[in-house]
């Protein structure tokens, strides 16, 4: 370079002008040391990984063979398999079982919002009324939601077992049954009942976001509600409904992700049957990888899982940066 | 409407309850008696857990059931502590080094999120970054990307690299699902503490490092009990990783034991149901701890962009 670098311009009006520029540019380089590690990290873990199993969706993987085309990093060998193009796709696309799977999986998201969104909201407007032992009572909310989902299950198998369940015991007892119920005797009641057990779980979180929501609306708003005579499902219509409708499209958003991806519930619950009768795209995927160990295929399954978390990341992304425009203008 | 006064000062509606409230006091029976149900709802399953742990499976058996356990005894709880030979001694025997497991990996998980963590969300919260709304894209998706994709790429991988059945592979895959909450959860929290405080460090002589370890971390307690609350909560629960990855004797987790306990059929239920408490147990005690920060931190960090 023939010209001198703009720092060593002694000229007294340049000074603050490189200054500025100065502190910018370590601003930036701070910033980006400050991320780094996250990002490496980020990067070794999921990034890499996921590229890795994208892989194995387009190949034929054999667990058991050692030699063959591979990836070597470092003195590590990183088997790469042999490249089948779409033939996973193109399979898993004609299998009836798949699109079973996907109706099922779709009925179960479905069932899930919607329980996890009606119950979540119920919960945040009794917990809303003034009542002696309310901080206690948003206490025991956490319960549920602190619970591994191992847990979740073997509580449930305690109330809903055919041989000692304590609903059964109840329903029993009220003589509103001659003898215990197998409640996961039919997919479709099986079906159900995971989707029950699993909103348990999840609806005190939509329960604390719409709780967060609520105590943001103006008390003045009810006030002035009020004194136009509204009762009380008046003001929720026209008061709370409003000004929950962020929140509410959040826990859609949320709850839709978290119905397409459960699995554990199943593995403890009804391991995908009676027959494929519980069986969803995310347990199907698992069991074709870690039962059968056919990577290509469950990979493949998987990925398709992905790709609807992909879309309903963008839509919550939209909807988090519209809010946050909103808010800055 | 009932005999009140058609408008009611902001003091008075305050002090008198919450927005959106009903009013009448015939209401308060109803009220009071939705709150018993949502009490039972939450909490019901969880004490009928530690019932059936301190009852004899017999009693359980017995038709009509009786909701008052007849008999109280603590021996499914010494069974699963070693503490009583019984048939199913092999399995109980694996509780106790698979819960010190899930202690270490969670520990070890909440301690790396913490610190390269807490760094980014500070970097986010405060700085211009390089890429950032694409960042925060990537980000966002990792954080709402299915776990088990990435389980295959982790078994092969780890089988490479010698991490197969080690704490060390667990506490690397627990990283994928707890790093992208930890630092949207530590960004949301970092926006709440203005920027002058850090300004005004960097006045009195700091350089921007030190503003941030020796001015702003010391007042993010909550922030960073918050994130390290959920992290550690979410390791401590995590099983269909720990259950692919871990196989070997004495190299799992407590999740994967309890579910292997559940599978087989000779196990009484009630002895199930005495390991299912004491798993639960450490996670409610952290969660009931700590619910202040972790309400106001997953809040934040759920509807802030």
């Amino acid at each position: 370079m023939a010209s001198a670098p703009p720092e060593r311009v002694a000229s007294p009006v340049l000074v603050p002008i490189v200054a500025v520029r100065r502190a910018r540019l370590s601003e930036r380089w701070f910033a980006s040391l400050l991320i780094l590690p996250a990002f490496l990290a980020i990067f070794l873990v999921i990034v890499f990984p996921l590229l890795y199993s994208l892989w194995m969706s387009f190949a034929d993987v054999n667990l058991l063979r050692a030699t063959g085309p591979a990836l070597e990093v470092f003195g590590l060998r990183v088997p790469l398999f042999r490249y089948v193009g779409v033939q996973n796709y193109a399979r898993l696309f004609a299998d009836p079982l798949y699109w079973d799977s996907f109706w099922r999986t779709a009925y179960f998201v479905a069932a899930f919002v919607t329980e996890t969104t009606v119950v979540g909201l119920g919960t945040a407007l009794v917990l809303q009324e003034r009542f002696a032992g309310r901080p206690l009572m948003r206490s025991l909310l956490l319960i549920p939601w602190s619970l591994s989902r191992v847990v979740v299950g073997l509580l449930w198998i305690g109330i809903l077992d055919v041989e000692f369940g304590a609903l059964n015991g109840l329903l029993y007892k009220l003589g509103l049954v001659d003898s215990y119920v197998s409640f996961f005797k039919h997919g479709f009641s099986a079906l159900n009942v995971l989707v029950s057990v699993y909103m348990w779980n999840q609806a005190p979180f939509a329960t604390l976001l719409f709780l967060a929501g609520m105590q943001s609306i103006p008390v003045e708003l009810y006030m002035a509600a009020e004194a136009d005579g509204a009762g009380y499902w008046q003001r929720f219509r026209y008061v709370t409904f409003p000004a929950l409708r962020g929140i509410l499209f959040l826990v859609l958003v949320v709850s839709t992700v978290n119905g397409f991806l459960m699995l554990d519930l199943i593995y403890i619950l009804t391991m995908g049957g009676p027959g494929n009768e519980t069986t969803t795209i995310s347990w199907l995927g698992f069991q074709t990888a870690f039962q059968f160990f056919k990577f290509g295929p469950g990979t493949a399954i998987l990925y398709t899982l992905t790709a609807l978390c992909l879309i309903l990341t963008v839509v919550y992304h939209k909807l988090v940066f519209r809010k946050l425009e909103a808010e800055q203008a | 409407m009932g005999p009140r006064s058609p408008l009611l000062s902001g003091e008075k509606a305050r002090a008198r309850g919450h927005p959106g409230a009903l009013t009448r006091r015939a209401n308060r029976t109803i009220v009071y008696a939705l709150v018993a149900l949502v009490a039972l709802w939450l909490v019901g399953p969880f004490v009928w857990l530690f019932v059936t742990s301190v009852s004899y499976q017999r009693n359980l058996l017995a038709r009509p059931l009786a909701f008052i356990p007849p008999e109280v005894t603590f021996d499914n709880y010494r069974m699963v502590l070693g503490m009583v030979r019984f048939h199913a001694e092999g399995q109980a025997a694996k509780i106790l080094p698979s819960m010190l497991n899930s202690l270490i990996v969670a520990a070890a998980v909440t301690l790396v999120n913490l610190v390269i963590g807490t760094t980014a969300g500070y970097a986010y919260a405060r700085f211009r970054v390089p890429l950032k709304t694409l960042s925060l894209f990537a980000l966002l998706f990792t954080r709402m990307l299915p776990t088990v994709v990435l389980i295959p790429a982790y078994f092969l991988l780890f089988k490479a690299l010698g991490l197969q059945n080690t704490l060390a592979g667990l506490v690397l895959a627990y990283c994928s699902f707890t790093l992208p909450f930890t630092v949207w959860i530590m960004k949301a929290y970092f926006e709440t503490i203005p920027a002058d405080l850090d300004k005004s460090a960097l006045v009195d002589g700091c350089n921007r490092l030190q503003a941030y370890y020796r001015v702003v971390l010391p007042v993010s307690g909550p922030g960073l009990v918050a994130g390290g609350a959920f992290t550690f909560m979410l390791c401590w629960n995590e099983f269909i990783v720990a259950q692919v990855l871990n196989t070997k004797l004495g190299t799992t987790t407590l999740p994967p034991v309890i579910a292997g306990m559940n599978a087989q059929i000779n196990i009484d239920y009630s002895v199930i149901a005495a390991s299912g408490f004491l798993a639960a147990l450490p996670a409610v005690i952290l969660v009931l701890l700590f619910q202040k920060y972790m309400v106001q931190g997953l809040t934040a960090g759920s509807v802030k962009g």
